[in-house]
């Protein structure tokens, strides 16, 4: 499973999901519709129920929602995701490896000349115009309900002509006032008119073939959409309800008026003749392939003659406000019946329905657009799906498991093992991401690895295999990417500026690990009910890591700066100088000394007796040009004589760090007499004037002191 | 009764007008401190902008410098520019404004968190004995919520904020009139000479101009006065720890707990903890007594100076410095000519009024400012000061003296202390270092590893906190406080180096990490004072200390990361892989006593979190409000870590040691349960399991 983060499915998971194989048109944006293909499933076992109620079908279909609803959107939503920015690609799994079309063989002998060698020979090749594929439209015939065949057949010609034009609709040029068409005449040719239903031989119908040649895009103009436009004119009697309705989609634009020249000098319509007219999109303008393989039936339309259609090139579409059941089209309105194939060069290359220099992001892709649409009741092409997916099926069957048509049962288990239901599918793409997986044993490895919100277990089944659904409760969903990319702004990866740190991330790559032969027994329930935890056994910095002081997170350039390396954090060093402020008996120039001591020490983190002579010429090394500018020294002094007396420094300690301040304060002396010279010896007689004023109020003092006497020691700290 | 009708009626009116006087005062005053409070409030504010935006820009600026991915500006996603906002007013008058939509990104939660303070070393606080705030329970009230509530605030003596508002200070005491008018305004307050006693109490205490009888000027400001050396350096004294090497400590500053009965009655809760150092004894080798004259003007070449000096040296003698030591001898500077009675006499009562420096010796001073011989030497009082200060450092060594003051000749010192006739006698130890002392020392460690094995026999888990010792009178018996509570002597202790309690230290030549080093079988951390060998007292500035016993003290803890549990909450992160039994952190917090944390712990468990740990009989680490990282990690049955109090150069602190090697990037865990069988509860999934 590709590193993601799961659970974070809000409202834009439903609206990104792209409608369910099984949707039945009710995928909308809603995330209750998200849950379709489950929803199709419960009312398939509908008739299998006998006669419930229907509270109780509500209440259960409500169970199944809640159990499945939830992680069927995540899938979904990856499945998008995957496939517009795939982060692996299926073909590369060791499970998947049928599907990777590459070999390694040539590497041995590979010579980097060989490329330039090959780009020449396909230069070459597309010079000399070989018919390299081309699209094979075998028509069965024209229907119309008017005339019975059995009537037509015996008097009237039993053939239609049918003109074939391949419409290439181009980009707007600024000097064009609309798209510019360009109609390329295909063939001509005569199908029969409401031929028997029994199978003809396939060589007796007329067919014609489009070289993929056409598809590609001019030199002239670059082409938007490339569509199949079917002109069949019939000389028959003039039709009573001759309108017919269809429904317009993406895919098929029924009924719109080209305006041609070449449409205005036929002359058809004059003797009763009717044209009808049907178009079908071959590549829609993002160059995707809609029409596959298959058994077509298009409903036709007859062409009204409509001035304003000369004048202008207008889309337009006809539509009564009534909305006709969807196959009523095809029993009564005129339809054309064609076989459409896409044929290559060679046989085995047949399959691939992509013309080359059209060819889609990947052939999935395509499988999947076309799917949808098919599907859908209410188009007005009705594809003969069973054929199309037959064909898909049996082409796979013939890579991987010869010609055994396998019915995959689903079975979801929910509210405690009690409530089963089923669906038999017949081919082997993964419900959730639609992943045609080719073979059982990667479909349900393919389950297991990338569906982990679910417990798969296969059971053996004598039309094919049960797969039992169940809710995996232990689903470990936690992140195992790069923790940064959580926190990370979209777009961030341009923002910098310059090479930046990245979180280094681990992961564990095993190399030729020893692999078990694939064998179906591994998806078998096991007896003891739990598997064998996977744990990973990644170790390292898989996480992303906060900031202790604000919960902000720790960038990868922050990841080698503890916030605990400092031993004296900002708070602790104003605290102390506050603690000691706060003494209301201690001079100031006790404080300052005893302040910057304390911050000293905190930085410094001394912790032994034998440090502190050391830690004493560190403090005048460092702290020495403050005392000087504060006229400390004599309190300084004082401090260090009471390190003495506490037995913790020396009396050279003591002679030298004074003999170091002395000499730091005549430097600075120094400096400033040479700076300016003036107000260092106005200075001194303020300082003598001070103290003779000072010294009668210190005897006062120090009377009071003896009258205070009384008080006790513990009054030193006034704070408390 | 005619005269008195208009007395009365005067004298209602007078009150009645007073009545209003009073209000309306009193209404000024409230008002006037509204005002106050709000320009505070306003400042405050204005202040804290300013030092946000400072670190702002320094922090930018720092950012510039490094190579840093910038803080993008919210991006918008998707197309929602063209949403847009409307906001409406009742008014019709006013339109409605429209904005475009501007959305912010979803940022990933992050687990609840506390706010709390880093902390690297612990921090003794006092117990509350007011109830700081009302703890929060939740926007709901319920029943049990309330009940516990009221049992809380019957555990303390009040709630913080309860009491009534000041009077504001002014200088002038005024009339009775008002103090009686406003008690008849509000009785509640007290009678009218309650008031006034109240008015004079909170008027004249926070006086600013007016410095502290017990303070002494600086010594380096011009007030500089003449005071005696314990007085000058009182200060340096009382404040300093000898523990931390700090003044003013935050660890050893509280007084001790009176938990047993027994201590509290040989130390007084009054006494500061911190020991003053004159109960330590001196280094006598230390005193150096210059032979060689200075110079040409020393006051050895004076006619008999140095004999007088040698004569006092040779004339100390023991029994008085035993004396000395027995007194608390802040007379150690006072002079012997004053004669001993008064001497004693001013002693005797400076240690009974609780140790205060209150003796200036005023005679003295008066004697010494009288040129009587000296012609014309003035010496200022911080001069005076500190040669008294000195000497008692130095004794008779003027030469020095006369450098450190600086501003006076060794001549001019000499003649002071001649005229103060202060000269001191060196107290010169007796018999010093004997060369039977080895053998007496070695004789005093096995003693001591024999001691240590014994004690784990004994293996009580009582483990009290250790206290310096200070009974000068007998050695180390049976009544110290640190044999009773089972504690070693530490250098700490006013006791004799070579008591029988002292701890002897290591002499490891390897790491001290087994049983076989003594400081680790006892649980302690190697001291670098005592063990000299194993390598606890070198290599000050790396981290490769050869001691591996030595990691709490110098703080080699390991870098922890925080980030959210995969247990429960928050988590510790370990950023390096370590190995079984390395040291990773200490478990820091604030250090409270026992009873503080029953008071605190009962909140803690009401909101299921707590961050308590037992230190000791005596004390609990709360790394509630103030802490490490360590203390997210989280609880665990199989644990990584264990947790270890060991004994710190004196101080209990707690280790956390890894129990196994651990990867880098795990998880952190030990067993809350090392101390406490109850700690179980505050951990998220062993709380669930037991729900169920």
């Amino acid at each position: 499973m590709a590193p993601q983060k799961h659970g974070a499915g809000g409202g834009g998971v439903g609206s990104a999901s792209a409608p369910g194989v099984g949707s039945a048109g009710t995928g909308g944006p809603g995330g209750k519709a998200n849950g379709g293909v489950y929803s199709h499933s419960a009312a398939a076992v509908m008739p299998a129920v006998k006669k419930p109620k229907m509270e109780q079908l509500q209440a259960d279909h409500e169970l199944f929602l809640q159990a499945f609803e939830k992680p069927t959107q995540i899938y979904r939503f990856l499945r998008t995701r995957n496939l517009i920015a795939p982060i692996f690609l299926h073909r590369t799994l060791t499970y998947m490896s049928h599907r990777n079309s590459r070999r390694n063989v040539k590497r041995k002998s590979f010579k980097v000349d060989d490329m330039l060698f090959k780009v020449e020979k396909m230069r070459g090749e597309q010079e000399s115009h070989t018919l390299a594929s081309h699209l094979q439209l075998t028509f069965t015939g024209f229907y119309h309900e008017n005339e019975k065949p059995s009537q037509n057949s015996e008097n009237e010609q039993n053939s239609v002509a049918l003109e074939v034009l391949l419409v290439k609709v181009c980009h707007k040029k600024r000097k064009d006032v609309s798209c510019p068409v360009k109609q390329v005449p295909t063939a001509k040719k005569q199908v029969p008119l409401n031929p028997d239903s029994s199978p003809t031989k396939p060589g007796a119908l007329p067919s014609l073939a489009v070289s993929s040649n056409e598809f590609e895009p001019s030199n002239s103009h670059m082409v938007k959409s490339y569509s199949l436009l079917f002109r069949v004119t019939w000389p028959g009697k003039r039709d009573v309800n001759g309108l017919m309705n269809g429904e317009t989609n993406e895919n098929i634009d029924v009924i719109e008026e080209f305006p041609t020249r070449k449409k205005r000098s036929s002359s058809y319509h004059e003797d009763g003749e009717k044209t009808f007219v049907a178009q079908m999109t071959v590549f829609d303008k993002n160059r995707r392939l809609q029409l596959l393989d298959g058994e077509y039936e298009v409903s036709m339309q007859e062409m009204e003659e409509c001035p304003v259609s000369k004048k202008r090139a207008t889309w337009e579409t006809i539509l009564d406000g009534k909305r006709l059941p969807p196959f009523e089209t095809f029993s009564q309105g005129p339809t054309l019946q064609f076989t459409l194939r896409w044929a290559g060069e060679t046989n085995d290359k047949s399959t691939a329905p992509v013309a080359k220099p059209l060819a889609t992001r990947n052939s999935d892709t395509a499988t999947l657009e076309s799917k949808p649409s098919s599907l859908k009741p209410t188009q007005a092409i009705a594809v003969k799906d069973s054929l199309t997916t037959d064909l898909q099926v049996r082409r796979e069957q013939i890579l991987c498991e010869p010609r055994q048509k396998l019915r995959i049962f689903y079975q979801f288990l929910y509210n405690n093992n009690t409530r089963q239901q089923t669906e038999a599918r017949d081919d082997l793409h993964c419900p959730w991401c639609t992943l045609n997986c080719r073979k059982l044993y990667s479909l349900l490895k393919h389950l297991k690895l990338c569906h982990s919100r679910f417990i798969f277990n296969y059971v053996p089944h004598p039309k094919g295999a049960r797969i039992d659904v169940s809710i995996n409760e232990c689903y470990d969903g936690s992140y195992v990417g790069n923790p940064q990319d959580i926190h990370s702004q979209p777009g961030f990866a341009f923002s910098r500026n310059g090479p930046v740190k990245r979180t280094p991330v681990t992961h564990i790559l095993v190399c030729r690990p020893k692999r078990t032969k694939p064998s179906l027994s591994e998806f078998l329930e096991s007896e003891d009910g739990e598997m064998e935890q996977q744990r990973t056994y990644i170790s390292g910095h898989n996480r992303l890591y906060f900031h202790s002081d604000a919960c902000l997170p720790l960038r990868p350039q922050e990841m080698e700066v503890d916030s605990e390396d400092e031993k004296d954090p900002e708070w602790l060093r104003e605290k102390t100088i506050t603690q000691i402020e706060e003494f209301t008996d201690v001079n100031e120039g006790e404080k300052e000394v005893m302040k910057l001591w304390n911050l000293h020490v905190m930085k410094y983190g001394f912790i032994a007796d034998n440090q502190m002579n050391q830690a004493c010429m560190q403090f005048v090394e460092k702290c020495g040009q403050q005392i000087n500018e504060k006229n400390l020294c004599r309190n300084f002094l004082l401090h260090l004589v009471s390190m003495h007396d506490f037995n913790l420094v020396s009396i050279v300690t003591i002679d030298k760090a004074m003999a170091r301040l002395r000499e730091m304060q005549q430097r600075l002396e120094k400096d400033e007499l040479a700076e300016k010279t003036s107000p260092a010896p106005t200075d001194e007689p303020n300082w003598e004037n001070g103290s003779g004023i000072e010294t009668p109020t210190s005897e006062r003092i120090s009377e009071t002191d003896i009258s205070a006497s009384g008080v006790p020691k513990q009054n030193k700290r006034q704070k408390l | 009764m005619d005269t008195q009708g208009p007395q009365t009626k005067k004298a209602q009116k007078n009150s009645v007008a007073w009545r209003r006087r009073v209000k309306s005062e009193y209404m000024r005053l409230r008002q006037l401190k509204r005002f106050r409070k709000a320009e505070k409030v306003k400042f405050q504010f204005l202040a804290n902008r300013n030092k946000i935006q400072e670190k702002t820009e320094m922090l930018n600026e720092e950012w510039k410098k490094l190579r840093i991915q910038p803080i993008p500006a919210t991006p918008c996603i998707g197309q929602l520019s063209t949403k847009k906002c409307v906001v409406e007013y009742g008014f019709p008058e006013f339109k409605s404004q429209t904005v475009m939509m501007r959305t912010l990104n979803t940022v990933a939660g992050v687990p609840f968190m506390h706010s709390w303070s880093p902390l690297q070393q612990n921090f003794m606080v006092e117990d509350e004995t007011f109830l700081h705030n009302i703890p929060y329970m939740g926007d709901e009230v319920f029943e049990q919520d309330e009940a516990f509530l009221e049992e809380l605030i019957d555990n303390y003596d009040g709630v913080h904020g309860d009491r009534g508002c000041e009077q504001p200070p002014s200088n002038r005491i005024p009339h009775d009139k008002i103090f009686k008018a406003i008690a008849s305004m509000f009785p509640d307050k007290g009678t009218t000479e309650e008031l006034k006693e109240k008015y004079k109490e909170l008027t004249e205490s926070p006086s600013p101009v007016k410095l502290p009888p017990q303070c002494t000027p600086s010594m380096d400001g011009p007030g500089a006065q003449s005071v005696q050396r314990e007085q000058s350096l009182h200060s340096f004294h009382t404040l300093f720890c000898r523990r931390c090497f700090k003044y003013d400590c935050f660890l050893h500053r509280k007084s001790p707990e009176p938990g047993r009965s027994c201590r509290s009655r040989l130390c007084s809760p009054l006494l500061s903890f911190h020991a003053t150092p004159n109960v330590y004894k001196r280094k006598i080798k230390e005193i150096r007594i210059e032979t060689e004259p200075c110079g040409l003007d020393c006051f050895m070449l004076l006619k008999g100076a140095k004999e007088f000096a040698d004569q006092n040296m040779v004339k100390s003698q023991r029994p008085r410095r035993r004396q000395r030591r027995h007194k608390q001898p802040s007379s150690s500077a006072s002079t012997p000519g004053e004669g001993k009675e008064g001497d004693s006499d001013r002693e005797t009562t400076s240690s009974s009024e609780g140790n205060s420096r209150c003796q200036t010796p005023i005679k003295l001073k008066q004697s010494s400012e009288q040129p009587d011989s000296v012609e014309a030497v003035q010496w200022n009082g911080a001069e005076e000061s500190l040669f008294r200060v000195l000497q008692g450092t130095y004794y008779n060594n003027f030469c020095s003296i006369a450098r450190l003051i600086g501003t006076k000749t060794c001549r001019q010192v000499y003649d002071f202390a001649v005229k103060e006739a202060l000269i001191l006698r060196v107290p010169v130890e007796d018999g010093g270092i004997s060369p039977q002392k080895k053998k007496r020392k070695h004789r005093l460690w096995a003693a001591h590893c024999r001691k240590i094995q014994l004690k784990k026999d004994n293996s009580s888990n009582q483990v009290y906190n250790y206290q310096p010792c200070d009974h000068p009178e007998h050695p180390c018996d049976s009544s110290c406080p640190c044999v009773m509570t089972q504690n070693f002597c530490e250098k700490f202790c006013q006791c004799n180096p070579e008591c029988q309690n002292r701890f002897p230290g290591c002499r490891c030549k390897t790491q001290c990490n087994t049983k076989q080093c003594p400081c680790y079988l006892a649980v302690r951390e190697c001291d670098p004072d005592l063990c000299q060998t194993c390598g606890a007292a070198d290599h000050w500035d790396s981290k490769n200390v050869s001691c591996k016993n030595c990691s709490i003290q110098r703080g080699l803890k390991k870098h922890l990361l925080l980030a959210p549990s995969d247990v429960a909450g928050w988590g510790t992160f370990i950023k390096d892989p370590v190995q079984k039994n390395e040291f990773i952190s200490e478990y820091c917090g604030e250090v409270i006593s026992q009873d503080e944390a029953d008071r605190r712990g009962r909140i803690y468990d009401k909101y299921l979190s707590s961050f308590l740990f037992n230190l000791n009989n005596d004390f609990v680490v709360d790394a509630t409000r103030k802490g490490n990282k360590i203390r997210f990690a989280n609880h665990s049955v199989n644990p990584n870590c264990y947790a270890k109090v060991v004994m710190v150069n004196g101080d209990h602190r707690i280790g956390i040691f890894a129990k196994r090697a651990i990867q880098k990037g795990e998880e952190l865990f030990f067993d809350y349960r090392y101390s406490q069988a109850d700690a179980l509860k505050y951990v998220g999934i062993e709380r669930e399991l037991e729900l169920m």
